[in-house]
């Protein structure tokens, strides 16, 4: 467990926010843009708990229990958008959004 | 008197809300034409008040307005406002009588018309920066519903340009503004308070900042150059004279005659009031690129005017050439100059409002502004056409009329530029001898189109207009009479200049 | 208990709005539909009872970050502005087929499709979000008050039409929502990281002592999050599409509500630095943000057909000249010894700038609200075409709303405009940059006057299209009238509010070490005549 460094835990972080970022950007699979913004969610947290750890304190780690309630209230959210928008257009693309554009 | 003078800013405001609440539309005119005889005799009285020997502001009040930037209600007159206030306030009822048969919302119009009035009263009689700016930009919006509702086919489009190009203008005023806020609370007797008041900003103590090498002298340079677009764009001088011929192409005869008769010369007051008494170094230093604008402004207007087809568009493009006498004027620096351009002023508000009516009395006929297709009006109607000879003649600066006498005497102002050194004689004779040249040009332009719509013989078509009447007649007679006496007696104007131009002049000088 | 109820002291409004949020839920599911007509009722009761509660009740003596005053002055803008925004919005459920025909007696009350109820409460909770991010004083506080603000927008953007444009335009709302929730939580981590704590007061006193590019990399990273909040470049995106696909009275919350909030976070994170950043790359970050900002939704604002889209860009170009305000900050740091004044300090004008902005886009959102085309509300230039010639007073309040807008003298918005850009003149001594913004500002404000102008020459010189037919909302007009109302005589007369901005904008230094001194306070405004 030791040899677990602060630098890997923030990496893994950064990693994953960033394919998050990256895949919320090239997605248009609703469902899966929504999962990808969860990833950079899940990176933040591992974040956290890596520099709680540095930091030797729980601040860090009482921070990721409210990330978390939010990130699960959030996905109530998402997939009852989803959900409304797919009953109507009977696709989870979002290129098909084309009563607003530009 | 004091009271009299703020009374009568706010008499056409009053005005405009009682015809807003008339119960008629003849109501409304007869409101328009009591408020605006009743401001003419209310600035005649202040005029007579006036202490000529005295100068300076006088009927000066004050009163704190937003304390905590130290901004005031403060008003006055002094003798560069007289003259324009008179002429304002004597246009006014002239312009209510020549809307006497505008038929389309015509309480709106004279509720419009009064509050542009009183914008109008307001530029010219505040004596604070902020209250300037505020009046300034408060005479855009009437004017811009003036426009867009009574105008032309395209009156949208001249409209939303004329409020662009003026909103632009004031929009580096308001930089400037910003800068004085910071910068004036650094002079010496400002009491570290930002400085607001127009007369205390042309002091020793604040040019002190502002001078040649002083701690703000780069700004002062911005400031001038920022200050005079804003001006020329009102004035208009090319190259911000654009929205000028569509606006007035566009705008009912009334507005074209308030527009080319006063609002055209906010411009040049307030570049009298506020680009040279505030940056008087940076005037010095730019005084060439500043004339030479004004020199491009006369020809390059005359050449448009003489290339137009549009009555109306010529009479506009006469006005861009007009005004660059003013700034051309201002520009060089002599008392001669400076009083010329001042007269040309006062001229130009009298020979423009009356050129704009003269075409308005004919499209108002024979609803197009053709000159190719208007011709021999003057056997058609003699009277109309004798006094259309006098306006025109006027207007091209025929000795005894009233547009000689500031060209004139702008033209001999800018050879006395000479005396400013060695290095400039060139460019003093090469201005002056194309200004000159302007002249020409002026009278080609007005001859031709003199010839074309007043000479030879009435076309057919002429036949079922409805003759000239008394009201129309009245307004030239009124206009024409006007501009003959400022052409043989242009002193009235001088007497009332002279000691406030003594004064102002005097930190002006090149030493 | 003591220590509890200190603690509670700061946050007695926003319980009351939560508590309030709960009534109207519970009342929404009445069987009676004139006990359901009362939640409106309700909520504004309890708005401006919180808004009693602000100024009379218990004031809380420590642990905030902002000056009291200003925390103050926020709440009472928001209740003020809640209440214009609760008239905009008073018919809007009624305007709902599912809810309409329950109330009409049509059809019989189904919980799940009658969202009265729902809608009041979540109007309330967003309102106590604002709130309680003033009183944030922990990061945790602070991203849970943001999320407040902006979850149960969501929902009321999805509700606010039966059309699917304001479904879709949720989603998309949604989604970039999330996005910059991740964003701006990633950074406040990276604060967290750089100090150790996230106890704001304690965030400061660290970040005084070092300095670390992890927390500026964290500020910068919350930043760019919030500006999603605030509808500022790079998070703007969604904005014309969601604004154009809610309900014109959800559209007018969007404009005040988060925006709000964002810049008051913005506030509170940039006073965890030891100086206000006018020099280094949070300065410059806030820099490119400004005049991207302005310049992207203004030209933008030029190309639109639609009236709501086009009110959309001018929110994010407000947005931007905000941001102009944010980075003078709090005070004028004097250079060349003695010019200061009023004008200067950028905090004060931002604040009172928030509420200059939403009075004068409620006022015209509000007037577009109460316009019908072919059943739908107005949105399009045509839909508004010669709205002068039919409804002449609606025609003069978006003329005055618009024109504040624009910045014209002597409107509200004008003197938001001198304040606004005169904080950040204030800084031409120690960085040149500054006077390049408020160039790039001023330019802008012009360019923006094409499009406003658009809007009016509509109302004015259109023809009437003879489609539109006048909306049944009474409190809809009262509050048009009302915000017309008030960007005119607050103009001209109106300087309490500046004064209130400028007194509760003492926020001073975030740390004492710091040469500049509030200058602003020496000189108090008062109105005189006028």
């Amino acid at each position: 467990m030791n040899d677990i460094a602060l630098a890997h835990y923030l990496f893994t972080g950064a990693v994953l926010f960033a394919l998050g970022m990256v895949g919320f950007v090239t997605r248009r699979n609703m469902i899966l843009m929504f999962l990808c913004t969860e990833m950079m969610f899940q990176g933040v947290v591992v974040s956290l708990v890596g520099f709680s750890r540095l930091h030797g304190n729980d601040t860090g780690q009482t921070f990721v229990i409210f990330v978390l309630t939010i990130a699960a209230a959030e996905a109530a959210l998402a997939l009852g958008l989803v959900v409304l928008l797919y009953r109507r257009k009977r696709t989870l693309d979002a290129g098909a959004w084309a009563e607003l554009n530009g | 008197m004091p009271t009299l003078l703020n009374l009568m800013i706010f008499t056409p405001l009053i005005g405009a809300l009682l015809c807003l609440v008339a119960p008629s539309k003849q109501a409304a005119k007869s409101i328009a034409l009591v408020v605006s005889v009743v401001t003419l005799a209310m600035s005649l009285v202040l005029a007579a008040q006036y202490d000529y020997h005295a100068g300076g502001v006088q009927f000066e009040s004050a009163m704190m307005w937003i304390k905590g930037i130290n901004v005031e209600y403060r008003t006055g007159m002094d003798g560069l406002s007289l003259p324009l206030i008179v002429l304002t306030t004597a246009l006014s009822v002239l312009v209510v009588a020549a809307s006497w048969n505008i038929e389309k919302m015509t309480k709106a119009f004279m509720a419009l018309y009064l509050f542009l009035y009183t914008g109008m009263l307001g530029v010219f009689l505040s004596l604070d920066m902020v209250l300037f700016y505020v009046f300034f930009e408060v005479s855009l919006l009437p004017m811009y519903f003036l426009i867009g509702i009574w105008g032309g086919p395209r009156k949208e489009y001249a409209a939303i340009k004329f409020f662009l190009y003026t909103l632009a203008g004031s929009i580096c005023l308001l930089v400037v503004m910003l800068g004085l806020y910071h910068i004036t609370p650094n002079a010496a007797d400002s009491g570290g308070k930002p400085i607001w008041n127009m007369m205390t900003l042309q002091s020793d103590s604040v040019h002190a900042l502002f001078a040649k090498g002083g701690t703000y002298w780069v700004f002062a340079q911005w400031a001038f150059w920022l200050t005079l677009v804003a001006f020329l764009i009102k004035l208009p001088a090319v190259p911000f004279h654009t929205w000028l011929p569509d606006a007035h192409v566009e705008a009912p005869t009334p507005i074209s005659m308030i527009l080319a008769g006063v609002l055209l010369k906010m411009g040049g007051y307030a570049m009298m009031r506020i680009t040279w008494p505030f940056f008087p170094d940076s005037a010095r230093l730019f005084w060439v690129c500043v004339a030479t604008l004004g020199v491009i402004a006369i020809i390059y207007g005359a050449l448009c005017a003489m290339a137009q087809s549009d009555w109306k568009k010529l009479v506009a493009y006469s006005s861009v050439s007009h005004m660059g006498y003013v700034t051309l004027g201002l520009a060089v620096l002599t008392r001669t100059g400076f009083d010329g351009a001042y007269f040309q002023m006062i001229a130009h508000g009298i020979t423009s409002a009356m050129m704009f009516f003269m075409v308005g009395v004919v499209y108002e006929r024979a609803h197009h502004r053709e000159i190719d297709r208007l011709g021999g009006i003057w056997l058609k109607w003699p009277g109309y056409g004798g006094w259309s000879l006098l306006c025109f003649f006027a207007g091209m600066g025929l000795p005894g009329l009233c547009g000689f006498i500031g060209e004139i005497m702008v033209l001999l102002g800018t050879f006395e530029a000479v005396g400013h050194g060695a290095g400039h004689t060139t460019i003093v004779y090469t201005l002056g001898v194309l200004a000159a040249f302007g002249v020409v040009l002026t009278a080609g332009y007005i001859l031709w189109m003199f010839q074309r719509v007043y000479m030879g013989l009435p076309k057919p078509d002429y036949d079922h207009y409805e003759p000239v009447n008394t009201r129309e007649y009245a307004i030239m007679t009124v206009l024409g009479v006007l501009a003959l006496v400022f052409g043989i007696v242009p002193m009235i104007v001088f007497h009332a200049t002279g000691v406030t131009f003594n004064h102002l002049f005097a930190m002006l000088a090149v030493q | 208990m003591s220590v509890m109820a200190d603690k509670l002291a700061g946050v007695w409004p926003e319980i009351t709005l939560g508590l309030g949020a709960c009534v109207c839920m519970a009342l929404g599911l009445a069987k009676a539909s004139s006990t359901r007509k009362l939640t409106s009722w309700v909520a504004g009761l309890f708005l401006l009872l919180s808004g009693v509660l602000a100024i009379a009740g218990p004031q809380p003596t420590s642990g905030l970050i902002l000056p009291p005053q200003m925390v103050l002055y926020v709440k009472l803008a928001v209740v003020a502005v809640g209440v214009v925004l609760l008239l905009v919005a008073a018919q809007l459920p009624s305007s709902w087929r599912a809810t309409h025909r329950a109330e009409e007696g049509i059809e019989p009350f189904d919980p799940a499709n009658v969202m009265r109820g729902e809608f009041f409460a979540f109007f309330l909770f967003s309102l106590a979000g604002v709130m309680l991010t003033t009183t944030a004083n922990d990061l945790v506080w602070l991203f849970l008050s943001l999320e407040l603000v902006s979850l149960p927008t969501y929902v009321m953007v999805a509700t606010s039409q039966d059309r699917i444009r304001a479904q879709e335009s949720a989603v998309k709302y949604f989604f970039l929502g999330a996005l910059a929730v991740a964003v701006f939580l990633y950074g406040f981590t990276l604060i967290y990281g750089a100090t150790g704590f996230t106890d704001l007061s304690r965030v400061q006193s660290a970040a005084a002592t070092t300095t670390s590019p992890l927390l500026t990399l964290g500020i910068v990273l919350a930043i760019v999050g919030i500006s999603f909040k605030i509808a500022a470049v790079p998070m703007h995106f969604y904005t014309a599409d969601v604004y154009q696909g809610a309900a014109t009275p959800v559209t007018a919350f969007l404009a005040f509500v988060p925006k709000t909030a964002g810049f008051v976070a913005i506030i509170i994170l940039l006073s965890m630095l030891p100086q206000w950043p006018t020099h280094g790359p949070i300065m410059w970050l806030l820099w490119i943000m400004a005049a991207l900002t302005m310049t992207v939704g203004n030209v933008m604002g030029l190309l639109q057909t639609s009236v709501k889209r086009t009110l959309a860009y001018s929110s994010i170009a407000h947005s931007g000249y905000l941001l102009v305000g944010l980075l003078a900050g709090p005070a004028l740091l004097t250079s060349g010894g003695g010019g200061s004044g009023a004008i200067g300090n950028g905090i004060a004008a931002v604040l009172f700038y928030l509420v200059a902005y939403a009075l004068s886009t409620i006022g015209a959102f509000a007037v577009l609200g109460c316009v019908q085309v072919d059943g739908h509300e107005a949105d399009s230039f045509d839909d508004i075409s010669g709205l002068s010639t039919k409804h002449p007073g609606l025609a003069a309040v978006m003329l005055v709303c618009v024109l504040s807008l624009v910045g014209l003298p002597p409107l509200l918005g004008f003197i938001g405009k001198i304040y606004l850009f005169g904080s950040a003149m204030a800084h031409r001594g120690e960085n040149p940059a500054f006077v390049w913004l408020v160039v790039v500002a001023v330019l802008n404000s012009a360019v923006s006057a094409v499009y406003y102008l658009r809007i009016i020459g509509a109302c004015y010189f259109g023809k009437p299209s003879g489609r539109t037919e006048p909306q049944h909302c009474p409190s809809r007009r009262i509050a048009a009238l009302v915000c017309g109302i008030a960007v005119v005589v607050m103009g001209v007369a109106g300087n309490r509010l500046v004064t209130l901005a400028r007194e509760s904008s003492q926020l001073a230094q975030p740390s004492q070490q710091t040469p500049a001194k509030v200058v602003s306070d020496e000189l108090p405004t008062d109105i005189h005549g006028g």
